[in-house]
């Protein structure tokens, strides 16, 4: 059975991602990464990526995903831009929504 | 996020589709329909990933990095996206392993398997376009629904993922 062989609507959901790009960025400022809120992704499995991925207490990570469950968004690391792109990169891997912006 | 998996986690904690081991190991405990039918979703996983990643189906598997900044998101996503399929390539292999075995697996091996049930999650959840706001027609036993084979699949990846996190997380 071709069970995932279906069209798909051809837009594909986005984070409402509203905010302004300011013209001259801070090559000093760091970067920070933000996991935004899906519909898809189950609560449980963000948690334990958050820990798996950052070492975070379970604790800490359940607070973080609450943060992108109610609020649509959670900063869950910063620093060099390299840095930003291999977490967003692994983030990726886990299929978790995470983009980055410098933090200014 | 969803959160509507967690209902069928019923059974005794060692009674589950996957289990932790007293030696560190991991148990898979599928029948041979539901491996060959996981099997089969993942050929058609790998395949969609094949077409490439602008096809609407696994666009939600190469998301945007840089939301504010165009330019720099094409020149991420001109190094990274191939890294990217290829990273999910390699997890395919090793549950197409996990499938063909009824042995124990290493946490290694059991974290591929979650990551590509996740994946097929998100494409199937892509494709029923599911809102998460309450109105998706996860329980629904309608099937007349055109798409009910898909809802049934996409509850049972969910209690499977949700097994599989369980297990990992020592809960």
């Amino acid at each position: 059975m071709k069970i995932l062989d279906t069209q798909a609507n051809q837009q594909v959901a986005e984070p409402d991602l509203d905010e302004k790009v300011d013209e001259v960025l801070d090559i000093d400022a760091p970067w920070i990464v933000l996991v935004w809120n899906d519909p898809i992704n189950l609560m449980s499995y963000v948690s334990f990526v958050f820990q798996k991925l950052f070492g975070f207490s379970k604790e800490k990570a359940n607070i973080l995903m609450m943060d992108v469950h109610e609020k649509g968004r959670a900063v869950v690391s910063s620093g060099p831009r390299e840095r930003a792109e291999i977490d967003v990169f692994r983030l990726h891997e886990h299929g978790l929504w995470a983009t980055m912006q410098q933090d200014r | 996020m969803g959160n509507n998996a967690a209902g069928p986690m019923r059974f005794r904690k060692n009674q589950g589709p996957v289990v932790k081991n007293k030696d560190g190991t991991f148990s898979v405990n599928l029948n041979d329909n539901e491996r060959q039918a996981l099997a089969n979703f993942v050929t058609q996983l790998e395949e969609l990933l094949l077409v490439g990643p602008d096809d609407v189906r696994v666009r939600r598997l190469y998301p945007t990095a840089y939301h504010q900044d165009a330019d720099k998101d094409a020149e991420y996503q001109g190094f990274m996206r191939d890294e990217l399929t290829q990273s999910r390539a390699t997890s395919i292999a090793t549950v197409r392993d996990v499938l063909a075995t009824t042995e124990p697996i290493d946490e290694h091996k059991l974290h591929a398997f979650m990551t590509v049930t996740n994946g097929l999650r998100l494409v199937l959840g892509t494709l029923l376009d599911v809102s998460g706001d309450g109105t998706d027609p996860e329980d629904s036993f309608d099937e007349d629904d055109p798409e009910f084979a898909q809802w049934q699949l996409y509850g049972y990846l969910g209690w499977l993922l949700e097994w599989t996190v369980s297990a990992l997380a020592g809960d």
